[in-house]
C-alpha cells in the first residue's frame, strides 16, 4: 500500500476534476433523455463512440484540427439522434420501461457492430497534443485540460439553453410533467425529438474530446453508458445540475481509488459505488425524482 | 372499544411542498368514514402513508394496537389493511380470477372457490377467465374491489370508489360497503361525490392543503365555514 | 389434441435421445448447442420475462459456472458432472450476492446494475489471476466427452423448461407476473415482491451456471473473454424475446429457430451477427413485443401456460 503524500492527493484531485468534467457533460445528455422521456438510453455510449470516429475521420482525412471538429461531431450526432428518436425510440416512450430498455439495448448492439464492420476493430488514435503542463508540482495533462475547457463550455452553454431559451424551458417543463407541458401548448413530440438529438450531441462532444486522449475502438462506449448512469444516480434522476456534481464526484472517486487499487479494480469500485448509492439513497445523493 | 386505526402527526413533503401536514385521526371499528377535500389536499398521499407506499417524514400510525409506520406495504397489507386505488390497478395480463387468486396464500381449491364466489357477488362470474386488461372500466373497478376483499381485511381504504362508475354499479358497490360495515369491518373512503359521502359516511374528515380542517358528522361538515371556504373560496 | 401433442413430444425426445448413435459429430455439437440455448434463454425468461426485471448481465452466471467447473476439474480433479452441478450452485450463490442489493432497486435501476456486472466480473477474473489463470485462460485435462455432455445438456434443457412450466402454472408464477404488471399494487395486496424477485433470480441463475461448467468441460479451455461475452447475453435475450418472453415454450422456440438461422448466417456472413441480432431485438420490441408465441396466444386464444 502506498503512502499518500499531499502532492499525490493534489494530483488526484486535479485528475479527478479533469476527468469528471467529461463524465458530467456526457451524463447530462443521458439525464435529459431520462428526464424528458423516461427512456433509459443504453445506446448512449455507442453514440459517444460515433462522435469519436467522426472526429477521427475529419482529422485524418480532412486535416481538421481535432478540437474544431467538436461542433461538427455534435451536429452530426444530433442528426443521428433525431433520426433514431423519430424512427424508433418514440414508439416506446409510453410503453413499459422494459421495452425502451430492450429497444435501446438492441440499437446499441447494432451500432457497435456497424462500427466494427465499417471501421474495423483496429485501434485508432488522433495525435494532436500530448504531455502535461506542470504547475505547482502538479501535472495537468494537456489534452485533458483542453477537453476540460470544452466540456465546461459546452455544459455551460447547455445550461444556458435550458434556463433561458424557450426550447430549454419547454424541455424542462416536459421533464417535470408531460401532461402539464402539453396543456401549456408544448409540442411534446418535437421536444422528445430535439432532446434526444441534443443528448446525442453531448455524447458526441464527449467522444470527440476523448479522441485525442484515448484509443478509439467500436466498443469504447459501453463503459461510458454505465458510468453515465452512475453519474445520474449520484446526482439524482431529473436533477440536471446534480449531474455536474455527480460527474465530478465520480471522477474524484475513481482517481482516489486508483491510488490504492489497480486500474482493473477501479471499474469494480464504480460498480460498488453505484449499488451502494442506489441502496442507501435511491433518489440520488443530491435528491431527484424516482422512476 | 379501542380504535382500529390511529394516525398521529403524519407529515409528508415532496420537494419542499407539504402534501400532508401534521394530520391526526382515529377510526373506531365497524364504522364508515369519509375523507374529503379539494383536489391536491393530500388525501391519496395520506392513504399512501398509511399503507406504507410512501415513507412518512414524521408521524405514527397504529393499527389494531400495533405500530405499522415503517413497515413495508406488503407487511401492512397482510396485517389486514386493504385498499383500492384512484387509478385502477388491476393486473391486466392476468385473468379476473387470477387477479383474485394471486393475493391469497391458502389452499388453491379453497381460494378458487372463494374467488369465484366474490366474482359472482359482483356479477362478473362469466368473465372469470377473461384477461383483466380486456374488461371495461367499471368491470375492472369491480375486480379491484373484490380483489381487495380476498385478503379479508379488517380496515378498508377506498380511493374514489365512485369515480367513473354508473349509478347502478355505484349502488351495488355502496350496498356492498354497507354490508362490510355491518360485518364489523371499518371503511375509510376518499370521495368527491358528496351524495355518496353524505349518504354513507358516519363521520367525515376534511383535508385542505394537507391539513385536517374539520371532522364530524356529514351534516355538520356541510355547514362548516372552513369547509365551504376550502372548496369555494371566500 | 393434448394427447396428440404429448405423443409428438415423446417421439421427439426419443429421437433426440437416440441421435448420437447414428448422427454426425457436427450434428451432435449443434443439437447440444441448441440444448444449451434452450436452457439459457429459458432461464433468462424466468427473471426477465416473468417479473419484467431485465437482466442484462445474465452471462455473469454462465461465466461464473464455467470458471467454477473448470477450476474444480483442473485443479481439484473433480469429475465433470459433479463440477457442473457445483457450477450451478456457485451461480446461485452469486445470484444471492448480487440479487440481495440489486433487486431492491426499481426495475430500470436493476437493469443498469446488471449492465455493469459483466465488466466487473471480467475485471475480477483478471485480478484473481492465480486462481483463474487470468488473461491466459484455464486449460482442462483433455477429454472427449461430447456425447455424455450432449445428454447432460439435454437433461438441463428439459429441466429448465419443466421448471418454467411448473412456475408459470403455479400461484408463485402468477405473483411473479404481478411484479411485472404493477409492482406497487402487488405490494399493496400483500405480496413480498423482494423475496419473490430474489427467488426467481436464484432459479434463473442455475441453468446458466451448469451450462457454463459443461461448456468449459466441452471446450477444454476457457478465458475471460470466452465466457463473459456480451454476445451470450444478447443471444439469450433475442431468443427469449423472439420466441415469446413470459411463456414457457417461447424461449425453446426462439432457441431452435434462431440457432438454426444463426448457423446459416454464420456460414455466409460471420461478421454481421450482432448487427442482425440487435436489429432483430429492435424489430421484435416494436412489432412483436410478445414474441411469436405471444402473438399466437392472442390470435388463437391459447392458454397462457404454453
Amino acid at each position: 500500500m502506498n503512502v499518500v503524500t499531499p502532492a499525490m492527493l493534489g494530483q488526484v484531485i486535479v485528475s479527478g476534476i479533469l476527468a469528471g468534467s467529461l463524465y458530467a457533460m456526457v451524463a447530462l445528455g443521458l439525464g435529459l433523455i431520462f428526464g424528458v422521456m423516461r427512456v433509459i438510453n443504453i445506446a448512449h455510449g455507442p453514440l459517444l463512440m460515433l462522435g469519436a470516429y467522426t472526429t477521427f475521420f475529419l482529422t485524418t482525412h480532412a486535416g481538421m484540427n481535432p478540437f474544431l471538429t467538436v461542433p461538427v461531431s455534435m451536429a452530426a450526432l444530433f442528426v443521428v439522434g433525431v433520426v433514431l428518436q423519430r424512427g424508433l425510440v418514440f414508439r416506446v416512450v409510453d410503453a413499459p420501461e422494459l421495452s425502451s430498455l430492450l429497444l435501446t439495448f438492441g440499437i446499441s448492439i447494432a451500432l457497435v457492430n456497424l462500427a466494427q464492420l465499417t471501421f474495423t476493430s483496429d485501434l485508432r488514435a488522433v495525435e494532436y497534443i500530448t504531455g502535461s503542463w506542470v504547475l505547482g508540482g502538479l501535472a495537468f495533462s494537456k489534452p485533458r485540460v483542453i477537453a476540460f475547457a470544452f466540456a465546461v463550455g459546452v455544459t455551460a452553454l447547455s445550461f444556458l439553453l435550458l434556463k433561458t431559451t424557450r426550447l430549454g424551458k419547454a424541455i424542462r417543463a416536459t421533464s417535470q410533467s408531460r401532461e402539464v407541458a402539453m396543456v401549456c401548448g408544448v409540442d411534446v413530440g418535437r421536444i422528445h425529438m430535439l432532446t434526444f438529438g441534443f443528448a446525442s450531441a453531448l455524447a458526441a462532444a464527449g467522444g470527440a474530446l476523448l479522441a485525442v486522449i484515448v484509443a478509439i475502438q467500436p466498443e469504447m462506449g459501453g463503459v461510458w453508458t454505465f458510468k453515465s448512469f452512475l453519474v445520474i444516480v449520484l446526482g439524482g434522476a431529473g436533477n440536471y445540475p446534480g449531474a455536474l456534481l455527480g460527474g465530478l464526484l465520480l471522477g474524484l472517486v475513481e482517481q482516489v481509488a486508483s491510488l490504492f487499487l489497480t486500474t482493473q479494480l477501479s471499474e469494480v469500485v464504480a460498480y460498488v459505488l453505484l449499488v451502494l448509492v442506489l441502496l442507501v439513497r435511491p433518489s440520488g445523493l443530491l435528491g431527484g425524482r424516482q422512476t | 372499544m379501542p380504535p382500529v386505526l390511529v394516525v398521529e402527526g403524519v407529515r409528508k413533503s415532496f420537494g419542499g411542498v407539504a402534501a400532508v401536514n401534521d394530520v391526526s385521526l382515529a377510526l373506531e371499528p365497524g364504522r364508515i368514514y369519509g375523507l374529503i377535500g379539494p383536489n391536491g389536499s393530500g388525501k391519496t398521499t395520506l392513504f399512501n402513508c398509511i399503507t406504507g407506499i410512501e415513507r412518512m417524514d414524521a408521524g405514527r400510525v397504529t393499527f389494531a394496537g400495533q405500530r405499522i409506520d415503517g413497515l413495508k406495504p406488503w407487511q401492512i397489507a397482510r396485517r389486514g389493511i386493504g385498499r383500492t386505488f384512484q387509478i385502477i390497478r388491476v393486473f391486466p395480463e392476468l385473468t379476473a380470477l387470477e387477479n383474485l387468486l394471486v393475493v391469497t396464500r391458502g389452499a388453491h381449491g379453497e381460494a378458487e372457490r372463494r374467488g369465484r364466489e366474490l366474482l359472482d357477488f359482483v356479477r362478473l362470474g362469466p368473465l372469470a377467465g377473461e384477461y383483466a386488461g380486456n374488461l371495461s372500466y367499471g368491470q375492472q373497478k369491480l375486480v379491484e374491489f373484490v380483489r381487495m376483499l380476498m385478503t379479508d381485511p379488517t380496515l378498508i381504504l377506498l380511493d374514489e370508489p365512485a369515480a367513473g362508475v354508473n349509478r347502478t354499479l355505484l349502488n351495488d358497490l355502496l350496498d356492498a360497503v354497507s354490508r362490510l360495515r355491518d360485518a364489523g369491518k371499518t371503511v375509510l373512503l376518499v370521495e368527491h361525490d358528496m351524495k355518496v359521502v353524505m349518504g354513507l359516511c358516519e363521520t367525515v374528515f376534511v383535508l385542505d392543503h394537507g391539513e385536517k380542517i374539520a371532522e364530524g358528522p356529514p351534516g355538520a361538515i356541510q355547514a362548516d365555514e372552513r369547509v365551504i371556504e376550502a372548496y369555494f373560496g371566500r | 389434441m393434448k394427447r396428440a401433442l404429448a405423443v409428438v413430444a415423446l417421439l421427439l425426445l426419443a429421437a433426440l435421445a437416440a441421435y448420437p448413435v447414428f448422427g454426425t459429430g457436427y450434428g451432435v455439437r449443434s443439437i447440444q448447442q441448441i440444448f444449451m440455448w434452450v436452457a439459457l434463454a429459458g432461464s433468462w425468461n424466468l427473471i426477465s420475462g416473468l417479473t419484467g426485471y431485465v437482466s442484462f448481465g445474465h452471462v455473469a452466471f454462465f461465466g461464473a459456472g464455467a470458471y467454477t467447473g473448470a477450476i474444480l476439474v483442473a485443479s481439484a480433479g473433480w469429475p465433470w458432472p459433479v463440477a457442473a452441478l457445483a457450477g450451478g450452485a456457485a451461480s446461485m450463490v452469486l445470484a444471492v450476492v448480487i440479487g440481495y442489493p440489486c433487486l431492491r432497486l426499481k426495475g430500470p435501476y436493476f437493469a443498469i446494475a446488471m449492465l455493469g456486472l459483466n465488466e466487473v466480473l471480467r475485471a475480477l477474473v483478471s485480478y484473481f489471476e492465480g486462481l483463474t489463470g487470468g488473461g491466459n485462460g484455464l486449460s482442462l485435462p483433455t477429454l472427449d466427452a461430447a456425447v455424455p455432455i450432449y445428454y447432460v445438456m439435454g437433461v438441463l434443457a428439459l429441466a429448465v423448461t419443466a421448471m418454467s412450466w411448473l412456475i408459470v402454472t403455479s400461484r408463485f408464477g402468477l405473483r411473479l407476473m404481478t411484479i411485472r404488471e404493477d409492482e406497487v399494487a402487488a405490494e399493496a395486496m400483500g405480496i413480498d415482491t423482494f423475496h419473490h424477485k430474489l427467488g426467481a433470480f436464484l432459479l434463473s441463475a442455475v441453468g446458466p451456471g451448469v451450462a457454463g461448467a459443461l461448456t468449459a468441460r466441452d471446450q477444454g479451455y476457457i478465458e475471460p473473454i470466452s465466457v463473459f461475452p456480451l454476445a451470450v447475453t444478447v443471444t439469450m435475450i433475442v431468443m427469449a424475446l423472439f420466441g415469446g418472453k413470459g411463456t414457457v415454450f417461447g424461449p425453446v422456440l426462439g432457441a431452435v429457430v434462431l440457432f438454426i438461422a444463426q448457423e446459416i448466417v454464420w456460414a455466409r456472413y460471420p461478421y454481421v451477427h450482432p448487427l442482425l441480432f440487435g436489429a432483430l431485438i429492435v424489430m421484435v420490441v416494436l412489432l412483436m413485443p410478445r414474441g411469436v408465441l405471444g402473438l399466437l396466444q392472442q390470435r388463437y386464444r391459447l392458454p397462457r401456460t404454453i
